[in-house]
């Protein structure tokens, strides 16, 4: 026994000293924050109260009302409805998270789940100026890296941290959608390769280069008591009546007899010695179909053949014979179809040998 | 995630039977379900991780891939998310070596990320992994320990380990049951989805997404669920352990012991879980027309007192003598049954009230409240054998009638009822009766009542049967935990006092025949592990 | 360059953002008697005629895709517009929203009307902010103008459009995870079938389309289908947007027939190579194989030339790379991005992805092994088919392809390590100790 517990501690030592490695600083953990929402450490979260005395105002009730409006399901809504919640705060507190819940119907858990799995959704304070660099493919080919270092080492910060004074936050981002402009980079909700009339701009064929960087942190630090804000679901549509069924909506839904009924399209007429064959492409909707041939300046029904039919055959059809057809649904009557005059059907090719 | 409201279909007896091409062999199948059920039914296992037959399909796993010939040649399906379709082909790794490679390459994604703590882990022994491991993969690690792990787990939990490792999520506290150990998960989902559509309460969520996925409840509060101790069950690696039974025991040192739970109506079907002479966990068996997979904490929790505050075994000479002296008096007595009787021990019963004549009544209910079910594994009746009651013609709800006409009786013998236990007021009544007889399991709060109070042995240790409140008959097995061997079970000593022992429960089963017509036909033996449904029952 | 036809970016730079401007240059002229007149049918099968195909990437027959949508079926039929473009080097999207909301309107209504759509939303990824408000603001004045809304121009027919803002997820790209996104989910794919055009959002029929896709459908409406179909190749008509980035003289975004030879697009339109020889191409969008010089210099941009070349057309987004780059830094921003965009569900990608990225992370700082290509190129075998969405086959490909074809700039990198021929040590553990 006692030979056994020595071989168990020396087993135990033995593996310490071949996976020892040298101890980690608490610091060096790497910071899954940088490139996704969450941060590493506990954030220090408002209390319920302040939250809901910042949501619950008569405005953000209005744009709730209107977000719901639009989907036949309150969980539609979650998405926009957190997006509210980061335009007052600059981040979602998780009060915030369970009141979006809250208001579109959902578990809170479901709502946490949704907040996480989205990288716009801030976790964690960020500063006044959000800079978001784009490091995908066509960015960093126009040197996205060169220029990220270039910023950081400017500001004195690494990605993912904000500055002493709670000015600028620095992130990198995936792929922005303006690699035309690569590299690209976002001030808050702006594209920006430059300032221009003290805005920031984005115009075909230009880029962002170290001294137009420059110009757009000195416009930053210019706004810094009056940061210019954009509406965060881009601002308010007027007129829709919601969709059908929602609260609040006043949407009614779609008359099926909106359109015009569909005509028989395509008809084709092919005639050989067993007479007229006739095919058409037929609409899914039809109830019934009416083969009409001309005769004279009249209309004779010759037929009527089943909807699911892919051809209809007139035993006394012969070339030159005028046909069309005529679908009814319902009780609509569509407009008559092209008027096919028949061809003589070629003769069956001999399959090549 | 996926699609949440896709319930798999499952085989049942009278699924229509189709052919189909498993590796060019033809064979019939359950034709209304998903693959991996129609090959389990012709005993071809596929490995899965996140199908369960009572979840919805998320597919995500991709473990239980197999190909499948189409008009694009052949492709890699997930059998979980097929369906059967008559004369398809599907070639399985018996033939195909690209669904072995396949399933392969899946098994070393999985564990990429996932520790091997298997050593100290509750789930090793049972858990899926471990078992898909050795059906398919068994491949040497190919990884460099500088391709490093992936934290699995909250960035707020993460903290380094002696060795210097990025390590963190270890025995995160849930809720009051549960406990998360977030490197072992491999985001089955499969406790989100039970939550969700089975418990019907989001309560989980994955959080995050890509490899940095973790489980989580809403920050600042628990996982509280009258179900919650299944997504232990569910859980198909360690990730999430059930707290009472961490590091209890061993998973392949216990026995297990198939039994019906004896405290709701609905008969839970469970497994007894036992070593050394006690039980260590209860755990749901699998009964599609009853719990399915699902167990209540009431029920799954219940055995942790089983063995406790037992009453010990005594002569029963003397039980004998009060009811002989009272029916020479012309005294009345009262048999009073509770729930938990089976139908043997009902049997015994009426064969007790039959030789007392018309000296003796019969009495049975319980004050305690009926509530709903609850669409899982509860009926919310606590009288367990209510069904067999009403077949054996045993009154299962007239104690109001005897608290009433309690002074017209001189003896008062309980079985299995715990009537002062369950409502005092009411059955303060019945301390007006000179003789009060208590046959328990427990020292219960009756027994403390009782002018005589005698040890039986607990459902958990008897065999015998139950008729539940979908009207199957159900059997149970005696777990060999039963702390005192001289302890008898109840329909021993009633059939003993009515003059007939019975050795064992197919004889008293054999007894309860001449009451109930509808058990006339059968054998105890004869009851199926998945119970039989009787005549005009409605499961 | 031949002068070509303009079909989606005939009013950029005109400040067609305003209702007043987008009528001047004939907006709205098809929202009139002759749309009123049409079936849904007849319309569908103008589409058809027209050749159109999805400019998404996976180039599906739109007409095809909107005769599967059943008729009758009680439901509503939602038409979703995908404007979550998320592929890196696809940038045509934002700029088609940003200078021409109004077509997008006007191509909306007629898709409601060839469907009998009542809602539609428009997909807007978060990022694009700018673009949403240039929508919004093209919606009131819709609405003001009497597009949209009950009982449009008099007729029956009533439709509303809604913006929705995505939240940050490339995979919301692929149909049935945007449709997750719509209903406030995760953003993950579904298992599938069911279809979206039979089974969507909120389990109704929904139609999927491309911001492109739809921008089309004003100037195929106005003119004859066949004379749109006749500009692109026999199997799918029609111009492209191009977006040309990376090593050019102008990056930007380019409309062009569809089967224009590629170095046509690079030096005729973009103004050529710049900063070096031409070392690679990625003819669409980030997830596709490269070419080199030697094959890009006899293909054209249409899906058949590129889908024989064992590339894809995609979004037709090219990225033009130069001599100067390695190709293994360009992999590992691949990697770094598909591992960040992996929704999480399937075991392959969750794990693969983010296997791949540490694995060229270590490669790229100077610590690669020999045998780490071979591992790779292995793992990437296990991506293949098995997973619901194809977002791991858009990383294995590229590293089964760069691997391929870029072989010298691997060995390059992992010939920094000085211990690169090491090989990996089996660590023996001594079972039957402990128990």
């Amino acid at each position: 026994m006692r030979e056994h517990i020595q071989g168990a501690v020396q087993f135990v030592s033995n593996n310490r000293l071949k996976f020892d490695r040298p101890a980690q600083p608490i610091e060096a953990l790497p910071d899954p924050g940088q490139t996704f929402g969450y941060v590493n450490k506990e954030v220090p979260q408002p209390s319920p109260k302040e939250v809901l005395a910042k949501l619950e105002t008569p405005e953000i009730k209005e744009r709730c009302a209107d977000l719901l409006s639009r989907y036949p399901v309150g969980q539609g809504a979650l998405l926009e409805v957190l997006w509210l919640v980061q335009g007052v705060f600059g981040w979602v507190p998780r009060e915030g998270i369970r009141w979006a819940a809250k208001v579109c119907g959902c578990a809170p858990a479901h709502a946490l789940g949704v907040a996480t799995f989205y990288t716009m959704y801030n976790h964690a304070p960020k500063g006044k100026f959000l800079l978001q660099f784009c490091r995908n493919i066509s960015c960093t080919i126009k040197g996205a890296p060169a220029l990220i270092a270039h910023v950081e080492k400017s500001l004195n910060i690494k990605t993912g941290e904000t500055t002493p004074d709670g000015l600028f936050t620095l992130l990198q981002v995936e792929c922005l959608g303006s690699c035309g402009n690569g590299p690209m980079m976002l001030v808050n909700d702006d594209f920006a390769t430059d300032v221009e009339n003290d805005q920031l701009v984005m115009k075909p064929g230009t880029t962002l280069t170290e001294e137009s960087i420059a110009r757009i942190l000195k416009w930053c630090y210019a706004h810094e008591d009056n940061v210019p804000k954009h509406d965060v679901l881009g601002g308010i549509v007027k007129g829709h009546g919601g969709h059908p069924g929602a609260p609040g909506a006043t949407a009614k839904p779609q008359v099926a007899d909106y359109a015009p009924p569909s005509p028989v399209l395509n008809v084709k007429a092919e005639a050989d010695e067993n007479g007229a064959t006739l095919t058409w492409k037929g609409a899914p909707e039809f109830t019934k179909i009416v083969v009409e041939k001309k005769n004279g300046s009249k209309w004779d029904v010759v037929g009527e053949p089943g909807v699911k039919d892919k051809a209809f055959v007139d035993a006394a059809g012969k070339v030159g014979d005028v046909y069309r057809m005529i679908a009814t649904s319902g009780e609509r009557t569509a407009k008559p179809s092209n008027e096919a005059v028949t061809t003589q059907k070629p003769a069956p090719v001999e399959e090549a040998k | 995630m996926s699609n949440y409201y896709n319930m798999p279909k499952l085989p049942t007896e009278n699924s229509p039977k189709v052919e189909i091409f498993v590796d060019d062999k033809p064979v019939m199948v359950p034709g209304d379900t998903n693959l991996l059920e129609a090959l389990k039914a012709v005993g071809i296992e596929t490995p899965h991780v996140c199908y369960h037959p009572y979840l919805p399909v998320s597919g995500n796993c991709r473990q239980c891939l197999v190909e499948q010939e189409g008009p694009r040649g052949r492709m890699l399906v997930i059998a979980c998310y097929t369906p059967v379709a008559p004369g398809m082909k599907i070639y399985t790794p018996a033939s195909s070596a690209r669904v072995k490679n396949a399933r392969k390459a899946t098994q070393e994604f999985m564990l990429v990320n996932h520790p091997l703590d298997c050593p100290i882990c509750d789930k090793a022994g049972e858990c899926t992994l471990q078992e898909n491991y050795m059906e398919a993969g068994q491949n040497e690690s190919r990884m460099r320990p500088e391709y490093g792990k992936n934290y699995h787990g909250n960035p707020a939990h993460q903290f380094i380990d002696a060795k210097g490792q990025l390590r963190g999520g270890k025995h995160v506290d849930l809720g009051p049951r549960v406990l998360l150990d977030e490197e072992r998960c491999v985001q089955c989902d499969r406790c989100v989805r039970f939550m969700r559509s089975i418990a019907g309460s989001e309560q989980l969520q994955l959080a995050g997404r890509a490899d940095h996925t973790y489980i989580t409840t809403f920050p600042g509060e628990k996982l509280d669920h009258e179900y919650d101790l299944c997504v232990t069950d569910v859980c198909p690696v360690g990730a999430m352990t059930a707290k009472y039974f961490r590091f209890q025991k061993r998973v392949w040192l216990l026995s297990h012991t198939p039994t019906i739970s004896m405290d709701d109506s609905l008969g839970a079907n469970i497994w007894l879980d036992h070593a050394d002479g006690r039980i260590y966990r209860v755990m749901p068996r699998c009964n599609p027309e009853v719990n399915r997979s699902w167990l209540s904490n009431t029920s799954r929790l219940a055995f942790q007192q089983f063995d406790k505050n037992r009453l010990p075994a005594m002569g029963f000479r003397v039980i004998q003598e009060v009811i002989s002296e009272t029916k020479s008096v012309g005294g009345k007595v009262a048999l009073v049954a509770g729930g938990a009787c089976t139908i043997e021990d009902l049997a015994a019963l009426r064969m007790l009230k039959d030789s007392l004549g018309d000296s003796a009544e019969l009495f049975g209910g319980t004050f305690k409240k009926v509530g709903a079910p609850d669409g899982i594994a509860m009926s919310g009746d606590p009288m367990a054998n209510r069904m067999g009651f009403k077949l054996m013609g045993v009154p299962d709800d007239n104690l109001a009638d005897l608290v009433k006409r309690a002074g017209e009786f001189k003896v008062l013998v309980t079985v299995n009822a715990d009537l002062f236990g369950e409502d005092a007021a009411a059955a303060s009544a019945l301390e007006k009766i000179p003789s009060r007889i208590a046959l328990s399991a427990f020292n219960d709060a009756t027994a403390a009542k009782a002018t005589l109070a005698f040890g039986i042995r607990h459902w958990s240790e008897i065999q015998g049967s139950m008729v539940n409140s979908l009207n199957i008959l159900q059997k149970l097995n005696a777990c060999p935990v039963c702390p005192d061997e001289k302890l008898r079970p109840a329909y021993e000593v009633l059939s003993e006092l009515a003059g007939a022992k019975f050795g064992c429960a197919s004889e008293a089963f054999r007894q309860a025949g001449a009451y109930a017509p509808a058990l006339s036909g059968l054998t105890y033996d004869s009851i199926k592990s998945t119970g039989n449904l009787l005549e005009g029952g409605n499961a | 360059m031949a002068e070509c036809v303009k079909v989606c970016t005939q009013n950029f730079g005109k400040g067609a953002q305003d209702i007043e401007v987008y009528k001047k240059l004939g907006g709205y002229a098809n929202i009139s008697e002759r749309l009123f007149n049409m079936s849904q049918f007849e319309l569908i099968d103008y589409v058809q005629r027209s050749n159109l195909r999805g400019r998404g990437g996976a180039g599906f027959p739109t007409g095809m895709k909107w005769s599967f949508v059943p008729r009758n079926s009680g439901k509503p039929v939602y038409i979703v517009v995908n404007a979550d473009e998320g592929e890196g080097g696809t940038f045509k999207d934002h700029f088609l929203m940003l200078e021409d909301p109004h077509r997008l309107i006007e191509g909306l209504i007629i898709a409601a009307w060839a469907l009998g759509s009542r809602a539609a939303y428009i997909y807007c990824r978060g990022e694009f902010l700018p673009c949403i408000e240039s929508i919004n603001k093209a919606l009131n004045q819709a609405y003001a103008a009497g597009y949209l809304g009950e009982n449009i121009m008099g007729t029956k027919f009533c439709f509303d459009i809604f913006v929705h803002r995505g939240a940050g997820a490339y995979i919301c790209g692929e149909e049935t995870a945007l449709i997750n996104s719509l209903e406030g989910q995760k953003g993950q794919p579904r298992l599938k079938p069911p279809f979206p055009a039979v089974s969507g959002a909120w389990k109704s029929p929904t139609c999927v389309n491309n911001v492109e896709t739809i921008m089309a459908l004003p100037w195929i409406l106005q003119h004859d289908p066949s004379e749109y179909a006749k500009m692109g190749t026999p199997r799918a008509g029609g111009t492209k947007v191009f977006c040309i980035s990376g090593d050019v003289k102008n990056p930007g975004v380019y409309e062009a027939p569809l089967g224009t030879p590629m170095m046509t697009m690079i030096n005729e339109y973009a103004g050529g190579v710049v900063g070096g020889k031409l070392k690679a191409v990625l003819p669409g969008g980030s997830s596709c194989a490269p070419l080199t010089a030697e094959e890009a210099a006899v293909a054209t941009m249409d899906y058949e030339c590129l889908a024989s070349m064992k590339t894809m057309f995609g979004s037709g987004a090219m990225i033009v790379i130069n001599d100067t780059h390695n190709m293994v830094d360009l992999l590992n921003c691949l990697g770094n991005f598909y591992s960040h965009e992996s929704c999480g569900q399937c075991t392959p990608c969750r794990e693969g992805t983010g296997l791949l990225h540490r694995m060229l992370n270590l490669i790229v700082e100077g610590k690669g092994h020999d045998g780490d290509v071979e591992l790779m190129q292995s793992l990437c075998g296990g991506f293949g088919g098995v997973t619901i969405c194809p977002l791991s086959i858009s990383l294995g490909g590229p590293v089964s392809s760069y691997t391929a074809k870029f072989r010298a700039d691997f060995d390059e990198y992992i010939a920094k390590n000085p211990d690169h021929a090491k090989p990996r040590v089996q660590e023996t553990y001594r079972p039957g100790i402990f128990w």
